[in-house]
């Protein structure tokens, strides 16, 4: 019974090592060790552990900070992957704005086309007639209207 | 504390080299520590610190200012260090305690604890700390050494705070009896 005392004891000197006690715990443990030699022993011998440890000093290369400085700053010069793409590669801008112009003449494109289908008969045209007459006088000049639009810089389509 | 951590986040979003210079010599010496702790050897060391500032530096924008520098430092090392291990496929560090972590195989040449121990007490736990399993070194390492909370410790190592307490208390325990069996 008393040695089973000890060792919650023991144990709670463990939590507040590690930093995993109460304050409840912590001032009871305070009171404990003011009167048990046995636990203020167990105390003693894990306070020198953990001052061993700190008897450890590694040293360090003494090249190693100026290695790894010119590194740092080799790396800082170049530029990054993102920043090589958009000098060497299509702009995003371009890329974004070529994405919004099919999608949205392909859409009007399809519309016009059904419409159009519609009119073949009172207006005596057939579907190849239909089709031309889309991509020349509807697909092609969307595709064109709005790739100008997405490309132009922001002042230029109202965009502060 | 707070207006150290935003001038290292700022620094570091803006890819500071000034900045990066004055936080590789504020904690380059501890972490070669903590590297040295969790690999248990020198070697290969010097290379993982390179890649651990160079990988700060590339990701410097994720680091949050609200928490403190030194955490986010050794879990962005630790998992280098993880992936070099997995790549030389030496021993896991990772593997559950119950499974039997390796420690590494023992060798002629002097251990890092033996050559880094300054004090008769360090040398005389010297071999412990090298042949402790790797989780409860590096526990240790993170709570004494490096005046962490439990609650960064167990965000470095991805465990939670029971299981980083519970690291603690044993790898204590191990060394504890060791010094005593080494002072008898």
């Amino acid at each position: 019974m008393i040695l089973e005392r000890h060792e919650s004891f023991q144990r709670m000197i463990d939590e507040s090592l590690a930093g995993a006690i109460s304050a409840d715990k912590e001032q009871s443990l305070r009171e404990h060790l003011a009167t048990c030699a046995l636990c203020k022993e167990y105390l003693g011998a894990s306070n020198r552990v953990i001052a061993s440890l700190n008897g450890f000093s590694f040293e360090v290369n003494p090249n190693l900070n100026a290695n790894v400085l010119a590194a740092l700053r080799q790396q800082t010069r170049q530029p990054s992957r993102r920043r090589i793409l958009l000098r060497h590669h299509v702009p995003l801008r371009v890329l974004a704005a070529f994405a919004g112009a099919l999608s949205m003449s392909i859409t009007g494109s399809v519309i016009v086309y059904q419409v159009a289908k519609l009119l073949t008969v009172p207006m005596h045209f057939d579907t190849a007639q239909v089709q031309a007459g889309v991509a020349v006088f509807w697909l092609l000049p969307s595709l064109c209207a709005a790739l100008c639009l997405f490309a132009a810089p922001g002042e230029n389509r109202g965009i502060a | 504390m707070e207006s150290d951590t935003r001038r290292i986040a700022l620094g570091l979003r803006h890819k500071d080299v000034a900045v990066l210079e004055i936080l590789v010599g504020r904690y380059q010496h501890r972490l070669v520590r903590y590297l040295v702790s969790l690999l248990g050897r020198r070697d290969g060391v010097d290379d993982l610190v390179q890649e651990t500032w160079l990988r700060i530096l590339e990701r410097g924008g994720s680091y949050d200012e609200h928490s403190r520098f030194e955490p986010w430092l050794f879990r962005v090392a630790r998992n280098l260090a993880l992936d070099a291990v997995r790549k030389q496929r030496m021993f896991s560090l990772d593997s559950d305690v119950e499974d039997g972590v390796r420690s590494l195989p023992a060798s002629n040449k002097p251990s890092p604890y033996a050559l880094a121990a300054r004090t008769q007490d360090a040398e005389r736990l010297a071999h412990s700390m090298q042949t402790l399993e790797p989780v409860y070194r590096e526990a240790l390492v993170l709570r004494f050494q490096e005046d962490l909370s439990l609650q960064e410790i167990s965000m470095i190592v991805g465990a939670p705070v029971s299981t980083v307490a519970s690291r603690i208390y044993r790898g204590l325990a191990m060394l504890r009896t060791q010094l005593e069996v080494e002072t008898a």
